[in-house]
């Protein structure tokens, strides 16, 4: 039924999976704010790997230095400044948590037999190229230009937003630092924010 | 190595495999152990002290004695502190310093692995030590220990964007990001066929940065005692403050190593008739030097402030960085193709 080689690729996208599975249940269940970005960082981390095992380097590498790197640092950034003692405490319906088990469970299984059932084609040899990095570059700065050059544009101007926003602020600030971002007044969050007035 | 790592994954292989991991783990710790000593040393030399002299014949055995103490000192965690990221903080800061080291080649046939986007995949890497210096301070649950985590992770981030953009240039000159390759654009037989002289502007930029990135003086502000006790580990003893110092120098490590194969021409002689040296030798000699360089400045810099250190950052580092970008893309439509 299960025709597998067991080859050290098994093995690594067996973790891998399992790090994505496990780090994508934990950002669901855990209940601290920063917990959940940890397990997230697990699942970008995991998804790297995949794309390791599939040949793309260069698209794994970005991975971890984009989402692992940088999305997780500025979540956490954002979450230091806000009130970090409560935890969700939800009451959940158990009506509405058995038919989300019961919806989980028909949607595994249509996948499950989907996937068992269809006739996959024999997948040609894979040709990655000896550089595919290259490859992906000189796409970008031949066929792909225009979409390229517009979405730097794009960023450069979202960019650009962010600093007149970021930059109107300190004004308004003084005295009645922000009251409305759940704050607790504590000294250690009034330290942070002029820590990063500071590094301004 | 590479024989092994292509291979089909057998026990053998598998074991081989690890072997070689642990003893690479053993070299980088010895280099650990011993630039701690080196650096107290010279530091020692320059200031008219003598540096350890007591533990073992010439203080050899200082570092050694001091691993010991941290070890078997009491490992505490605040009552306070969020225990899970307390105790994942230093791994997942030494695991990123210990796995960039993987990308390094030594000499031509020394090397671990032998992959197509090497400084990528370091910058990358690299980046998550950020994260773990950010987790740590901030599961201390201490003011000084978040403000350090704070200012670390801001200097860090800040100093990646000019670090990552000095290399370009580099990249442009030898067409390619992995490390061997960028090694053999270097040579020529003469020094200066390396890069750091037709780079000498992205060199400024990639030491400055690189000093930055290991938050050592003068821009050591994430610890900066006289205004943060010790900033983001504060509340860190034992074992797992070993972890952070360790990462630190394993860092050091790889930043003298990069160093060297990104602008010093890695295994390459400065000069033809010098060939005859064999290439680990010239690769351990100009390491040697960068490290003993980081000291240097650690003896003799003050440290800068934190309202200089960001606009240093982003207003000299970054469009001088993006200016050698520019010069050298020019300077290869000019000569190279044109």
């Amino acid at each position: 039924m299960f025709n597998i080689e067991f080859n050290g690729e098994f093995v690594a996208f067996f973790i891998f999976s399992a790090i994505i599975v496990c780090g994508a249940v934990l950002m669901i269940s855990l209940q601290k704010v920063v917990h959940m970005v940890i397990s997230m960082a697990g699942v970008f981390l995991g998804l790297a790997g995949m794309f390791v095992l599939l040949e793309a380097e260069f698209v794994a590498f970005v991975q971890v230095l984009i989402y692992a790197g940088a999305v997780s640092i500025l979540m956490i950034f954002g979450i230091m400044m806000t009130n970090h003692q409560d935890a969700g405490t939800e009451k959940v319906l158990p009506l509405h948590e058995g038919l989300a088990a019961i919806g989980a469970l028909a949607l595994f299984g249509l996948l499950f037999y989907a996937i068992r059932t269809t006739d996959f084609p024999k997948p040609l040899p894979f040709q990655g190229g000896e550089d595919n990095t290259m490859k992906i570059g000189q796409l970008l700065y031949t066929g792909y230009i225009v979409p390229f050059e517009l979405l730097s544009i794009l960023l450069t101007v979202a960019f650009i937003g962010a600093i007149a926003i970021a930059r109107r602020l300190p004004e308004k600030l003084d005295g009645t630092a922000g009251e409305d971002t759940g704050i607790d007044g504590g000294s250690t969050e009034q330290a942070v924010q002029l820590q990063t007035k500071e590094a301004e | 190595m590479g024989a092994w790592l292509n291979g089909p994954m057998t026990w053998g292989n598998a074991v081989v495999i690890f072997l070689w991991g642990a003893v690479f783990l053993m070299i980088v710790l010895g280099f650990v152990t011993y630039a701690i000593y080196f650096e107290r040393k010279v530091i020692g030399w320059m200031q008219f002290r003598q540096g350890p002299n007591r533990v073992g014949p010439l203080g050899l055995l200082q570092t050694v004695a001091d691993i010991l103490k941290l070890l078997i000192k009491e490992d505490t965690i605040p009552r306070k502190a969020d225990r899970l990221l307390f105790t994942l903080a230093p791994i997942l800061a030494y695991v990123p310093a210990f796995t960039v080291l993987a990308v390094i080649p030594y000499t031509q046939k020394l090397y671990f692995a032998d992959l197509n986007v090497g400084l990528l995949y370091y910058v990358a890497l690299s980046g998550i030590s950020t994260l773990a210096i950010v987790l740590g301070g901030w599961a201390s649950n201490n003011k000084y220990a978040l403000l350090g985590g704070m200012r670390s992770a801001a200097q860090m981030i800040s100093y990646e964007v000019p670090l990552v953009i000095s290399v370009v240039g580099v990249i442009l000159l030898s067409g390619s990001l992995n490390l061997r390759d960028i090694v053999e654009a270097q040579s020529g037989g003469w020094f200066w066929n390396w890069n750091f002289l037709p780079q000498i502007i992205g060199f400024a930029v990639f030491i400055i940065a690189a000093v930055s990135e290991l938050n050592r003086t003068p821009f050591d502000l994430p610890e900066a005692e006289s205004e943060l006790v010790a900033g983001y580990h504060v509340e860190y003893s034992g074992f797992r403050f070993a972890f952070f110092m360790l990462t630190e120098y394993v860092y050091v490590y790889a930043i003298a190593a990069l160093t060297t194969v990104l602008f010093l021409g890695g295994w390459q002689a400065p000069a033809p008739f010098l060939e005859f040296v064999p290439g680990i030798l010239w690769f351990l000699l100009k390491f040697a030097f960068i490290v003993f360089f980081l000291f240097w400045i650690r003896a003799t810099f003050p440290r800068i402030r934190v309202d200089q250190l960001m606009g240093l950052g982003w207003k000299v580092l970054l469009p001088v960085s993006l200016l050698n970008v520019f010069l050298t893309a020019v300077y290869i439509e000019v000569f190279i193709k044109g």
